[in-house]
């Protein structure tokens, strides 16, 4: 597919500005910092050059010709072109993207260095909020295990407030719907797995060298025992709007939503929280564990 | 030879900046090389088809500048009567210095996996593409993180742009209080909170501020002209502010459960096969939430109107009928 125009019109501009702010710069260093062919950027310095001001053919833009010839790009002359600035929609998507990182605990120092100087220039595009508190020392030893390559002793508290201690091989910190993750070799499970930052509760380096290799699947790999509808007044529709692939659909006072269960005693747990507003649940077992949590609920509560 | 698109975009770029003064479209059209002159000695008719095509021509270009973030400026001048002239500020089109590392770039990288295939994505390449030229050259830098993609909605980048723009908008919502309905809203800001969008705005039919899930909008955002109410100074966060009204409930836990709130919490003793904990909570709907997830590993032992709130959503979950 033939190159958008303004995709190249923006490189065209950046190889200009990077020039101008670094001097005379090899089209191999441009082609490598703009990831296209030298051949490339010798086209886009050879457009910029025959640029022109209207009606006349004075040439904004000069370059060396035996600095072209010797595939140098040496500005002679530049009248007040320049990169141009971000849009809007791609302020927030940076802002954002960084932001979210950050406030998931998952941003490298570099991010926190790059989000303070694009936040000044840009006047704060977007809102970011929520903070999922990750204590220091726990980022902090699992950045040095992952930077040393060493496995991990952690003890974790997972959705289901089932607590282990495993040793992990840790690959990298991720952010999934907004919060941030650690993706890991569990050598308890035998299988990769992605532990919620927020849930780790302890982690302590130890000796042993990782073993296992980060997996090209990134991700959870949960796999759906069943489809579940649930109908339910308007009232308790944000309970349901969270969860992983829903499909909510309006019906008069109530909304329908339908979903995966990877994990029915999971799903009963949230459909407790909004029981009062339920209309209907299925399949039969979901309901079935719905009614066995509520009655273990009411054997300590009433 | 025609004169490639990105290269008459360029020239059209330095054309309007160099202006001293502004350019009208006949300007634009005569001068600026890469658009097509008016023939001389042209019949009427011939006028006319390259009159029209020099129109789709530019509007397409100057619609392409304003989507890349070149702010090409409309200047009317009375002298004139009433035919349009455009110019670009420099110093307003530019990006900032911004003296990038190698590594800060390589972050603006993962960035951009954040939004991956939705619709948000190729404005992050493109940013990540102009701040590489305020950046340093360097090998590689690979960081041990990684961002998967967000859920973007065509409605989330269409509500940054009307912020921007501050254009009022119209779509259908379908809202907890008061049902499905189409709303009008100018909006004010865009916000995020745990990979969540929102906006926030002035609804024009409750003529009030109110905050909006973008992912409860169906169907099309649609801009309906010019916002009119002000941007306040402080935009008002309403319920996605942090509450700053804290209470104490006291939780009893099952041993080897609740451990998400035996780790917020602090031990009070214990009462018979007990632990007792006081844990601080902004929102009473949030803990009743968390103990009923716990399946009877926890109760709520006070305040009382939290217990009965647990109580009772397990009775009511009784009443739920296999469906």
């Amino acid at each position: 597919m033939a190159e958008q125009a303004t995709d190249r019109l923006v490189r065209m501009l950046g190889i200009l500005t990077y020039v101008e702010r670094n001097g005379d710069t090899p089209f191999a260093e441009l082609a490598a910092h703009f990831g296209v062919s030298v051949d490339q950027v010798r086209k886009d310095i050879d457009a910029l050059w025959v640029a022109s001001e209207p009606g006349d053919s004075w040439s904004p833009i000069d370059f060396s010709a035996d600095d072209f010839d010797a595939d140098v790009a040496a500005l002679v002359r530049n009248d007040g072109v320049s990169q141009v600035r971000l849009s809007p929609r791609e302020a927030v998507a940076l802002v954002g993207a960084l932001s979210t990182m950050g406030a998931a605990g998952a941003l490298p120092e570099a991010g926190t260095q790059v989000l303070a100087k694009l936040r000044d220039a840009l006047a704060e595009p977007v809102t970011v909020l929520g903070d999922d508190q990750i204590a220091p020392e726990i980022r902090e030893s699992l950045l040095e295990a992952i930077a040393r390559y060493r496995i991990a002793e952690v003890e974790y508290v997972d959705a289901q407030d089932r607590r282990t201690t495993r040793t992990v091989d840790p690959h990298r910190l991720v952010v999934i719907d907004g919060h941030g993750y650690l993706e890991c070799f569990c050598r308890r499970a035998q299988d990769y797995r992605v532990l919620r930052l927020d849930r780790i509760a302890s982690v302590t380096v130890l000796d042993g060298a990782v073993e296992h290799p980060p997996t090209d699947t990134a991700g959870f790999t949960l796999t759906p025992a069943f489809r579940a509808t649930v109908r339910i007044a308007r009232t308790g529709r944000y309970a349901l709007e969270d969860i992983p692939g829903v499909a909510i659909e309006d019906a008069d006072e109530d909304v329908i939503a339908t979903f995966d269960v990877a994990d029915a005693a999971f799903v009963a747990g949230r459909l407790l929280a909004v029981a009062p507003h339920l209309r209907s649940v299925s399949p039969a077992r979901l309901v079935d564990e719905l009614h066995r949590q509520a009655r273990s609920v009411l054997y300590v509560q009433r | 030879m025609p004169v490639e698109k990105s290269q008459r975009l360029l020239n059209l770029i330095i054309g309007l900046s160099s202006t001293r003064h502004r350019l009208t479209r006949d300007q634009i059209r005569d001068t600026i090389e890469g658009y097509e002159p008016l023939p001389h000695g042209a019949s009427e008719d011939e006028v006319r088809k390259a009159e029209a095509s020099f129109e789709r021509m530019f509007e397409r270009d100057k619609k392409e500048l304003r989507d890349l973030g070149v702010p090409v400026e409309t200047v009317e001048d009375p002298v004139h009567g009433d035919e349009i002239g455009y110019r670009i500020r420099p110093a307003e089109a530019a990006m900032p210095a911004l003296d990038l590392t190698a590594a800060e770039l390589a972050v603006l990288g993962i960035a951009t996996d954040y939004w991956r295939g939705a619709v948000l994505g190729s404005d992050a390449t493109q940013a990540v593409m102009k701040l590489a030229s305020s950046a340093e050259h360097g090998p590689r830098v690979e960081l041990p993180f990684a961002a998967l993609p967000a859920v973007a909605t065509d409605a989330f980048a269409t509500l940054v742009e009307a912020v921007a723009d501050r254009q009022a908008v119209r779509f259908e919502y379908s809202s907890v209080s008061s049902g499905a309905g189409t709303r009008t809203v100018e909006p004010w800001r865009v916000v995020l909170r745990a990979g969540v969008a929102y906006v926030i705005g002035f609804d024009r039919d409750r003529e009030a501020p109110r905050t909006f899930r973008v992912q409860r909008i169906g169907g099309p955002v649609t801009p309906v002209g010019p916002a009119v109410a002000d941007v306040p100074e402080e935009i008002p966060l309403g319920a996605l502010a942090a509450s700053a009204d804290v209470s104490t409930a006291r939780v009893a836990l099952r041993p080897e459960s609740g451990h998400a709130l035996r780790r917020r919490g602090t031990a009070a003793g214990v009462d018979g096969g007990w632990d007792l904990y006081d844990v601080e909570y902004a929102h009473g709907d949030a803990l009743v939430a968390e103990v009923l997830a716990l399946a009877g590993g926890a109760r709520i032992v006070a305040p009382t109107e939290l217990a009965q709130a647990v109580a009772k959503a397990a009775s009511a979950a009784l009443e739920v009928e296999r469906g």
